[in-house]
């Protein structure tokens, strides 16, 4: 219009937003985003305060109702607002009044009457366009099409504390934290915030004051909301423009305005046209309402009383019960804690009670919960065996028992179920109960948190569809019958034996690694042998070492292969193989050529078949046994190799890693017996090698258009 | 001579007084808008109107002063009627200048308070000097 062409004649005059410029005072807070006092009316105070129209139809009038008479004292002292006011219960706008009464006693009565007609029934200034109507902000509703924007800031001085970052914790020093209570305060030396105002701008507005009584005995925080003035002439007294002394909240792109945003933000450069400007400001949820109905990652699980806690080891490796488990962040932390038999029952965090009595909310700030149900109960004897219990109802409570605090807290691992809109509906808890003899002073707790949405499988995928390098290779079991069943830990499905420091094989504590695809790993222990063991619960020993508890018989071939498609599962192929030890003895196994020379020359010598046979069906048994070999000396396993074969499957450009093959080929040898008092060392290795046994591609092309081209039968027609 | 003067010697002074002080009351505001535009945030839309206000006062002070010299030095009172008219227009804008203006800072409240004053007193003036002149 042409208002805009004389303003930018004038030169300068454009709604760019500059910084304001004026100095800081020193130590205070300024907060950009709060709004000041000036132009309420009908007593609107709070967080809320948004500018009114002039003329609303309240108690209050727009105008002040006082004299102010001589200007305040430029300080920060307590300025009392109500000097014989007739509306007490309104705001006070300094400045007005004697204009009007001026002008009131200079005209006639009826002329005053006239001005005051005038004034007072003047129409609110339709020059503006779009004035923002004086609706308070929960009357607009998700009846009118949502513009997102970013949460209202919060506006109330006393309410702002930004030195408040822990969670329902007290912060040190910091004297606006509402979680301080007067003995926290009697240990503070300063307040780190003295002063939180809003725009200093302003000609009057609210500061909320901090500060410390270190006078007092004990040291005791003083909280006081003043009003503070700017003594400089060019302060603003009012402001019709709502979001003057705000920093724009930026519209959150949504499906409907997307287009729009686009339009106005995609290019190169954008204009500052203030066309949008305010939309966005009908649509500001006020920040009491329940915008945070959903856990959101990271938000801390809220139960009845506090938080969902998850001890862990703060600064040191003692445990602290102060950390909050956070959602959909999966945690596991060990940390110590130290006990004593005798005040076993006393300590909390030794009870099962502790850990599932509060009940979960289900969205935060509801009042709906989620009780934690007892999963699982393993209980650990002293030496570390675990048994699983039947029946996990049951609360057990330590208690002492024989000089042994029975019934201990050694491990809790939780489980939350969750839907995909942030809300929990299950909340499961596994425990590990053990006992503490009387001389241990500390035992080490673990604690573990998962997450996982509803109706979605837990067992994580190694690849889709072909394995990816690093990932666990996938591997189950099948009984008669069903699907293939897996280990839900996706670490422990196939796994071989993971050497430890001791490097003694029966010292072994069960570590395993799990088999990584792509990944080859050897590793091994060693196996004292001494005189007085006997061979056959060493060989059963053994194979468990290299083996492990459960050794898979299926492998899935692809790595989101289901458990229900039996035949995407590629089985074992278990292989026995007994080799020859290197030193001495009689030369029985090894190589059949040998002794299959040594046959001929024995049938040579005309020795009769039926012998002939029985030593050949000796020699091939022994070469081939599978199972346990029965020999007269005695086989022991040493080694267990696992060959994966895979092969690259699908397209040139993407190829997919596919298992084709799995043969786990246990290697045996004799144990000669030893004289007594002797004892050799044995080497004993385990290793998983992984070959690419995928043909070359051959890249295939279209097969050569056919030209199907059809002459009419009469074309050669002169000579047909 | 002062029985068959009937042109108002007061009013005469502050219309003078009321010409000078509106030459910068105009500049102090405009200076002041421009000043408002670069520290604070100003969006066209509501810069606009505000120096349209201002500039119409300027417009309407003119014709305004002259009649009421005119009117009160000829002792007519339909300019001085005029003048009273226009003295209404510039009251209402200097108003909206005080009250609905985007930012109103002190300085602004001080000047249009004063203008305010001025006006009024002159309409006063001028409303007794058409009673001497009409009677």
């Amino acid at each position: 219009m042409t208002a805009g062409l004389v303003l930018r004649a004038l030169g300068g005059t454009s709604g760019r937003l500059a910084p304001p410029r004026r100095p800081d005072p020193a130590r205070t807070l300024r907060v950009a985003s709060l709004r000041g006092s000036p132009r309420r009316g009908g007593g609107d105070e709070g967080a809320r305060g948004r500018l009114k129209e002039p003329h609303t139809p309240g108690p209050c009038p727009p105008f002040a109702r006082h004299v102010p008479g001589a200007r305040p004292f430029p300080s920060a002292r307590q300025v009392s607002r109500e000097r014989g006011s007739p509306f007490p219960s309104c705001p006070a706008r300094p400045g007005n009044a004697p204009l009007l009464r001026a002008a009131a006693m200079a005209a006639p009565p009826g002329l005053g009457a006239f001005f005051a007609l005038i004034l007072l029934l003047l129409p609110p200034p339709a020059l503006r366009a779009e004035e923002p109507a004086a609706e308070p902000a929960d009357a607009r509703d998700a009846a009118q099409a949502r513009v997102y924007s970013a949460p209202a800031p919060v506006t109330d001085v006393a309410r702002l504390c930004v030195c408040d970052l822990l969670v329902a914790q007290c912060d040190a020093n910091c004297c606006c934290d509402p979680d301080c209570s007067a003995e926290d305060f009697s240990l503070f030396t300063t307040c780190s915030v003295p002063l939180v105002i809003g725009d200093s701008q302003l000609c009057s507005q609210k500061a909320a004051v901090y500060s410390l009584d270190v006078e007092a005995n004990p040291p005791e925080r003083i909280f006081k909301i003043i009003d503070q003035v700017n003594p400089s002439i060019f302060c603003i007294h009012a402001t019709n423009y709502k979001q003057a002394l705000y920093l724009k909240s930026p519209e959150i792109p949504t499906a409907e305005n997307f287009d729009q945003l686009l339009d106005k933000f995609g290019g190169a450069t954008f204009s500052a046209e203030p066309d949008t400007w305010n939309l966005d400001t009908d649509a500001q949820n006020p920040p009491e309402a329940n915008e945070t109905s959903r856990y959101e990652y990271g938000v801390p699980v809220q139960t009845e009383d506090a938080f969902l806690r998850l001890p862990s080891p703060v600064v040191s490796s003692w445990c602290s019960d102060a950390n909050p488990a956070g959602f959909l962040v999966n945690q596991a932390t060990k940390c110590i804690r130290s006990v004593s038999v005798k005040k076993c029952d006393s300590i909390q965090a030794l009870s099962m009670l502790f850990y599932i009595n509060s009940s979960i909310l289900a969205v935060p700030k509801s009042s709906q919960m989620v009780n934690i149900t007892v999963q699982s109960i393993v209980v650990q004897s002293l030496h570390g065996m675990r048994t699983l219990l039947s029946s996990s109802d049951v609360l057990r409570l330590p208690m002492v028992l024989d000089e042994l605090c029975i019934n201990a807290v050694f491990g809790v691992n939780y489980h939350i179920t969750h839907t995909d809109t942030g809300e929990i509906i299950e909340a499961a808890a596994a425990f590990v109960l053990g006992a503490i003899s009387k001389e241990e002073l500390s035992i080490e707790q673990s604690f573990e948190i998962s997450f996982t949405q509803e109706n979605t499988q837990p067992v994580p995928l190694s690849g889709n569809p072909g394995y990816v390098v690093g990932l666990p290779v996938r591997a189950g079991f099948q009984p008669q019958g069903s699907g293939i069943i897996q280990s839900s830990n996706k670490h422990s499905q196939l796994t071989i034996l993971h050497s430890t420091s001791t490097q003694d094989c029966l010292a072994a504590q069960g570590a395993r690694a799990p088999v990584l695809f792509g990944y080859n790993m050897i590793s091994g222990c060693k196996l004292r042998i001494t005189a007085a063991m006997k061979c056959q619960p060493l060989a059963q020993t053994l194979l468990d070492v290299l083996k492990g508890q459960s050794f898979p018989e299926y492998v899935a071939s692809f790595g989101n292969s289901q458990a229900q498609d039996v035949l995407d599962w590629v089985p074992i192929t278990q292989l026995h193989i007994s080799e020859q030890e290197p030193t001495g003895g009689e030369n029985e196994a090894g190589n059949a050529e040998i002794s299959w020379k040594k046959l001929m020359e024995y049938s040579q010598r005309r020795v009769s078949l039926l012998l002939y046979k029985l030593h050949l069906i000796k020699l091939v048994s022994r070469h081939l046994s599978y199972g346990s070999g029965q020999h007269s000396s005695c086989q022991i396993p040493v080694s267990l190799g696992i060959e994966v074969k895979w092969t690259k499957y699908g397209s040139l450009v993407n190829p997919q890693a596919r298992i084709v093959n799995v043969t786990a080929t246990i290697t045996t040898t004799t144990l000669k017996q030893l004289p007594s008092g002797r004892e050799r060392i044995i080497p004993i290795t385990s290793s998983v090698v992984f070959t690419d046994i995928s043909s070359p591609a051959e890249p295939s092309y279209k097969a050569w258009p056919t030209i199907n081209i059809k002459l009419p039968f009469d074309f050669f027609y002169p000579f047909v | 001579n002062n029985s068959s003067q009937l042109s108002s010697l007061p009013l005469q002074i502050l219309l003078y007084v009321n010409g000078i002080y509106y030459i910068f009351y105009f500049l102090t505001t405009l200076a002041m808008i421009i000043y408002k535009s670069q520290v604070f945030s100003y969006p066209d839309d509501f810069l606009a109107p505000d120096l349209a206000v201002l500039f119409l006062m300027a417009i309407l002070e003119v014709p305004r002063l002259y009649l009421g010299f005119k009117g009160n030095l000829t002792e007519a009172e339909a300019p001085l009627g005029l003048s009273l008219g226009l003295t209404v227009g510039s009251v209402v804008l200097c108003v909206y200048l005080l009250l609905w203006q985007t930012y109103v800072l002190w300085a602004d409240v001080l000047l249009n308070a004063v203008l305010l004053s001025a006006y009024g007193l002159e309409s006063g003036l001028k409303v007794t000097a058409i009673a001497a002149f009409v009677s």
